[in-house]
């Protein structure tokens, strides 16, 4: 499946906000198939800010792992936020560009 | 009642002045009212909001003295995010409005990010413990190029005693929210996000003071050092200026 994050909002700002995208998007990710990979698409996204990101893409990340890929990480917001949360976290997103 | 007119006590919260200042200022001619049939005044909302903008003081000052004052009134409504819906709501506005500045090219990105780091932490970290005041002081001064936002919380060092219980003092506490990782973040959940704005500075054309109890920190593009100073004044929350 494929998460838009664009549906999000185009400004994704606020700890807060963050997790509360990823409760209210969790009944969707319930009929999951245990090998279905999560493509994560930032096409669309003007502001990602850590803590949204952090928030949402690390509680993705923790209930699904490897399975979670990023899509259209280019823009300068995304790009550098990915990597801030990289480093901070120790750790590397699976990205498909 | 016209709906366009507002009673003399919505024009005092808006204005951030008491009702006897509005009285003086009426019987000068600064801003006139309109007596209703009862003689109250009321006045117009433009009215209002035209004084507001023709008479927008430096931010910055505004934002000092409100986080300094003892007994502490919430803002203006124009410069006040009691929420973060209010928050933001003015946060996409501000990205909207950075957007359309020539010059700034990509540069908007980060200077909304940093703006948006800066106010949700404050929300974050004084959830359902504000001292007095809820919200914070946010307001942008397009010509001056400057962002401040301000907060009443409970300080940097208060919330991050809770996971690093050794700090004492508010130069250490401002140094490692900008510098140190913070891992263990149960039972706050402290994020990175003050990392993510000096990283965001040091790469762009910005500069960013920042006050916490009386830590101060400067810093700017292609700054290697942190500038933490400790400073005359003490404020109980923090206070953020943003040039760029």
């Amino acid at each position: 499946m494929t998460i838009y994050l664009k549906k999000f909002g185009t400004l994704l700002n606020g700890r807060m906000l963050g997790k509360e995208a990823f409760a209210a998007f969790l009944p969707s990710l319930k009929d999951i198939q245990n090998d279905e990979k999560i493509e994560v698409d930032f096409d669309g996204v003007d502001v990602f800010s850590p803590s949204w990101g952090d928030e949402f893409l690390s509680s993705l990340i923790n209930k699904f792992g490897d399975r979670v890929i990023l899509k259209n990480t280019q823009g300068l917001s995304v790009k550098s936020t990915l990597d801030f949360l990289e480093d901070i976290n120790k750790m590397k997103f699976n990205v498909e560009n | 009642m016209n709906i366009n007119l507002i009673t003399i006590k919505k024009a005092s919260e808006m204005l951030g002045v008491n009702s006897q200042t509005l009285r003086r200022w009426d019987d000068s001619g600064r801003l006139v009212s309109i007596r209703g049939k009862n003689n109250y005044r009321y006045y117009k909302k433009e009215d209002i909001d035209e004084y507001i903008k023709n008479n927008l003081k430096d931010i910055f000052k505004m934002a000092k003295s409100w986080v300094l004052d003892k007994s502490g009134i919430e803002p203006r409504y124009d410069l006040y995010c009691k929420d973060t819906s209010a928050f933001q709501a003015r946060l996409t506005k501000l990205r909207n409005e950075l957007s359309k500045i020539e010059n700034l090219k990509d540069n908007y990105f980060s200077i909304t990010s940093i703006a948006g780091e800066i106010g949700d932490n404050s929300f974050a970290h004084n959830f359902g413990n504000w001292p007095d005041i809820m919200g914070i002081f946010f307001a942008y001064d397009f010509k001056k190029r400057k962002i401040v936002l301000a907060d009443r919380g409970q300080g940097i060092l208060k919330t991050l005693k809770k996971v690093k219980p050794e700090l004492n003092n508010h130069l250490d506490a401002i140094e490692t929210a900008f510098t140190e990782i913070i891992s263990g973040r149960s039972p706050e959940s402290r994020g990175n996000g003050l990392k993510y704005v000096k990283k965001t500075v040091i790469n762009n054309e910005i500069k960013l003071f920042f006050q916490t109890g009386d830590a101060k920190l400067e810093i700017k593009k292609g700054d290697i050092d942190l500038n933490i100073k400790k400073s005359s004044v003490k404020l109980c929350g923090c206070l953020a200026l943003i040039q760029f």
